[in-house]
């Protein structure tokens, strides 16, 4: 029976999710590598402090997102104040704003002689205003950083879930007499609970895997620490050491998100079963509080740092006239249009495949390969690195054949890999779910009608799921421009993004001239959130 | 050899590791025949119908459909290649269609074959013309079952297979749609399986009638003979049409049960005299009397329209069921006696 199954979809499924899953198993098989002295030197020195301080980001980053999150989905979803429908969208526009771009604006604004003390300056006259200035940085500098890029995953996974619930169980409450205190701790947020531990994974992941931020701030954490013993050390074997510690972390916590992932399905209702929510008027101070509080939110997580990021931009005109911007954006659209093309078309194939052979041993294969977006950038990139090396040294050599490692190190196509890698979970997962609304009988109805397995792809299931590759291609986009680490590491000398290049002169000390390259990277990336904004807050 | 429009051997269908039907052999004679396979919800009635598709594949036997095997150990054709049209139960019309393009995907199959269905009359005898121009989202389950008939209907197949195809249909539609369904099937001689729970659509639809009980197929029959000549209690109690009392064989055409006394017929299966057999008695098997001194005392009346069935009960506690004329000039409550005439005399007597 087994090898009946076997055909071109599944050979090609199965190739598929097998590169995707390279990073991982090179990252597992990294553990009975033997590592350099510095290992031993980091085990007696570093290690505990890494390992601290990520659990204190991770700690801070949590909690901060968590309030923010379903409070501002709380308020949106329930209550009609002035200006709700506009911070229902605005408050999504967080996404575009990276959490490295954020600390540049943080401490471009709060640090001696930065832009609050401008402002005070011509507002009250000179004084030494400095020592009234909170300073952001270190530890506190990078959890507020993360924190307000992050807390849009926590917000918009809560509103949908506090949108779909039922106005019955809300009802429910009223009718057993509950406060409304009484109604959001004992009903509402019990049953967004799903939804919110889902976020917060996914905040979690993120900020584990952060590295722009933590090294700005220079925040010792397990990422940093990984970036250090492969570049200042040149220890590519305990780089994957670390990340082996950090993947076990971050595959519990994966583990989590998909568990509580599955029973948020328990949460949706029928398509007769949604009635529509009545929201509560608030008036007078109640409604300032929650206007008051949607506004800050917003203008802390957006406003703030392109307003930052324009006024250097403004106030120092050479460093946007010094830049490329021409050949910034073509590079950037060079990596976004080839990505978004091989990751939809693979991962099409992909689930197609899974999907017509039913196989169970592609179905866990394809889930293992797919944890690959729990995997930090930066891990991605070194155990790439670690296994192109690998492949050359043993099996290239072994046949004599000329070293393949300048295809894969350096090179767009070696980047555009690993990007695919990355983000195979975004578009897998999302044609998953467009796929999950197809029921198998369509398929057979469609072969039935005298379709083959290729006809059925093409006329039934592309033109059905066109809007879900839309959305998928708009998301990869989004993802893509914001990437720091892997473009970092795997990018050609000389190519450089909007990110890079942010990144690079911020690393020189030269806020002012990242402020540019920051600034048209939020502009684009929320250009492309605001078209997709209706299916980000519709699912 | 005797050639056959279709022709299972020996397939043993499997649902799930649990689930199967077992070593299964029957044929369709001619082309325009309509088989009715019968059997409760669970029992793989599905999966025989999605095998014979080549939705599923066989491990065992062989199927055969106009002379080409299409399933067997070595042997699968492709569902695409089979020209067998399958109406799922479920909806499944495709979601990004309007009703009317997804009965003309129907339409476009075989569409150089002669005597085609013409598109329009399907369309109003199954009740479609309001709902041509919608998604199948905005229409009742019941609306798009008929529109995947109509499109199984149109595609003109070899063999037509329809699972549960009147299901969700609103009853005052269902037998104007069954009349109309075996008028189509008939004059344009489309060779079908219907897959049914509903006994009454089977025996109407069906030029023969398959029944799946216990991962077999009990008895293989016309609709009549399965009807009156169950070939085994499982298939007399799946019909639920009568009742088994116990009974001693006394002569060639006569028994004797405690409870009703001497009965006489014709025994459809011999058996020597003196054995213990139990008696299937079915609803029509009886008659009223008024002025019999068998009195038996009425426990249930149900009323069924044309007739009342009375559940009677015996000294004994059976419980036997007898069919009253809803027009007769008087009707029994529960706790009254009722009439039974004798001598009794059952047309055909069935005994296990």
């Amino acid at each position: 029976m087994f090898f009946k199954k076997i055909n071109i979809w599944y050979l090609s499924s199965f190739l598929i999710s097998l590169i995707v899953a390279i990073p991982i198993l090179t990252v597992f098989s990294s553990f009975f590598d033997t590592t350099g002295n510095y290992s031993i030197i980091l085990k007696n020195t570093f290690l505990y402090e890494y390992i601290f301080n990520s659990l204190v980001l991770l700690i801070g980053v949590l909690t901060l997102t968590f309030l923010i999150g379903v409070t501002c989905a709380y308020l949106v979803s329930f209550y009609n104040f002035p200006g709700v429908n506009f911070f229902k969208w605005a408050l999504i526009l967080s996404f575009a704003v990276p959490a490295y771009i954020y600390a540049y604006s943080l401490t471009a604004f709060f640090e001696n002689y930065g832009t609050a003390f401008s402002i005070l300056k011509n507002i009250f006259g000179e004084a030494n205003y400095n020592s009234y200035i909170p300073k952001f940085d270190g530890m506190t500098g990078a959890i507020l950083s993360i924190s307000f890029s992050l807390f849009g995953y926590v917000y918009v996974l809560t509103r949908a879930s506090f949108h779909y619930q039922s106005q019955n169980l809300i009802e429910l409450g009223k009718n057993l007499g509950f406060s409304k205190k009484k109604s959001f701790l004992n009903i509402i947020l019990p049953s967004a609970r799903p939804a919110i531990v889902a976020g917060l994974s996914l905040v979690a992941m993120e900020t584990l895997s952060d590295f722009g931020s933590v090294s700005f701030f220079g925040v010792s954490t397990l990422t940093t620490g990984i970036y250090n013993a492969w570049i200042s050390f040149d220890d590519l074997a305990l780089a994957n050491r670390l990340s082996f510690y950090l993947l076990i972390f971050i595959l519990g916590l994966f583990i989590l998100e998909n568990f509580s992932r599955k029973k948020a399905q328990y949460h949706t209702p029928t398509k007769s079963g949604l009635k529509k929510k009545m929201l509560i008027d608030l008036t007078g101070r109640k409604s300032f509080l929650a206007f008051s509080f949607c506004a800050l939110v917003f203008f802390v997580s957006f406003l703030f740092p392109v307003l930052q990021m324009l006024y250097w931009t403004i106030s120092f005109p050479k460093h946007l006239v010094d830049l490329n911007l021409i050949k910034l954006f073509s590079n950037t659209m060079l990596l976004v249009i080839l990505s978004s093309i091989l990751l939809i078309s693979l991962s099409f194939i992909s689930n197609y495949g899974n999907r017509v052979t039913r196989s169970k041993l592609l179905g866990v294969l394809t889930t293992f390969s797919v944890s690959g977006y729990a995997i930090p950038g930066i891990i991605l990139a070194v155990a790439f690195i670690t296994f192109i090396s690998w492949f050359d040294n043993n099996i290239i050599s072994f046949f004599g054949l000329k070293t393949i490692k300048s295809i894969f190190i350096g090179s767009v196509f070696g980047l555009i890999l690993v990007y695919f890698i990355r983000f195979y979970s975004l578009a897998s997962n999302g044609l998953k779910s467009g796929y999950l609304k197809i029921n198998y009988s369509i398929d057979e109805s469609a072969y039935l009608l005298g379709y083959s397995k290729l006809k059925t792809f093409t006329n039934i299931h592309l033109p059905y799921l066109k809007n879900s590759m839309l959305l998928i291609g708009i998301l990869i986009t989004i993802e893509i421009i914001k990437e720091l680490p892997i473009t970092l590491i795997m990018r050609p000398f000389n190519f450089e993004t909007f990110a890079t290049t942010a990144y690079i002169f911020a690393s020189q000390d030269l806020l002012e001239a990242a402020a540019a390259p920051s600034l048209f990277l939020i502009i684009i990336a929320s250009f492309f959130i605001l078209i997709t904004s209706r299916y980000i807050l519709k699912d | 050899m005797k050639k056959f429009f279709l022709e299972i051997d020996n397939v043993t269908f499997t649902a799930s590791a649990k689930n199967k039907v077992n070593n299964v052999s029957f044929q369709i004679e001619n082309k325009g025949d309509i088989i009715c396979l019968l059997g409760p919800s669970g029992i793989g009635k599905t999966t025989i119908l999605r095998t014979i598709a080549g939705l599923e594949r066989i491990d065992s036997g062989k199927i055969t459909l106009n002379n080409r095997v299409i399933s067997s150990n070595d042997t699968y054709v492709e569902p695409e290649n089979r020209n067998i049209s399958l109406a799922f139960q479920d909806n499944s019309l495709f979601p990004h269609y309007n009703v009317i393009q997804n009965i003309e995907f129907g339409a476009e199959r075989n569409k150089d074959k002669k005597k085609n269905l013409n598109i329009n009359e399907v369309i109003k005898f199954l009740h479609l013309e309001h709902i041509k121009d919608k998604y199948p989202h905005q229409i009742s389950s019941g609306e798009a079952q008929r529109a995947s008939l109509a499109r199984s209907l149109l595609s003109n197949p070899d063999l037509l297979l329809l699972d549960e195809p009147l299901s969700n249909i609103d009853q005052n539609f269902k037998e104007e749609i069954q009349v109309k369904l075996k008028k189509i099937l008939t004059e344009h001689k489309i060779t079908t399986i219907i897959v049914t729970h509903d006994s009454y659509e089977a025996f109407y639809l069906g030029t023969k009638c398959g029944i799946i009980l216990d991962g077999q197929l009990k008895q293989y029959d016309d609709p009549y003979n399965v009807y009156h000549f169950p070939n085994s209690i499982e298939v007399v109690n799946f019909l639920n049409r009568g009742t088994l009392i116990p009974a001693k064989v006394t002569g060639e055409n006569t028994l004797e049960s405690l409870d009703l006394g001497t009965i006489k017929g014709n025994f459809i299966k011999h058996y020597p005299k003196g054995s213990d057999v139990k008696l299937l008695i079915q609803p029509e098997d009886l008659e009223h009397d008024d002025g019999s001194n068998l009195k038996l005392e009425v426990v249930d009346r149900q009323f069924r329209g044309t007739n009342f069935i009375y559940t009677l009960k015996t000294p004994s506690n059976l419980m036997i069921p007898v069919f009253v004329h809803s027009h007769h000039i008087h009707q029994h409550e529960v706790d009254e006696k009722f009439g039974i005439k004798r001598p009794i005399n059952i047309d055909h007597i069935v005994c296990f």
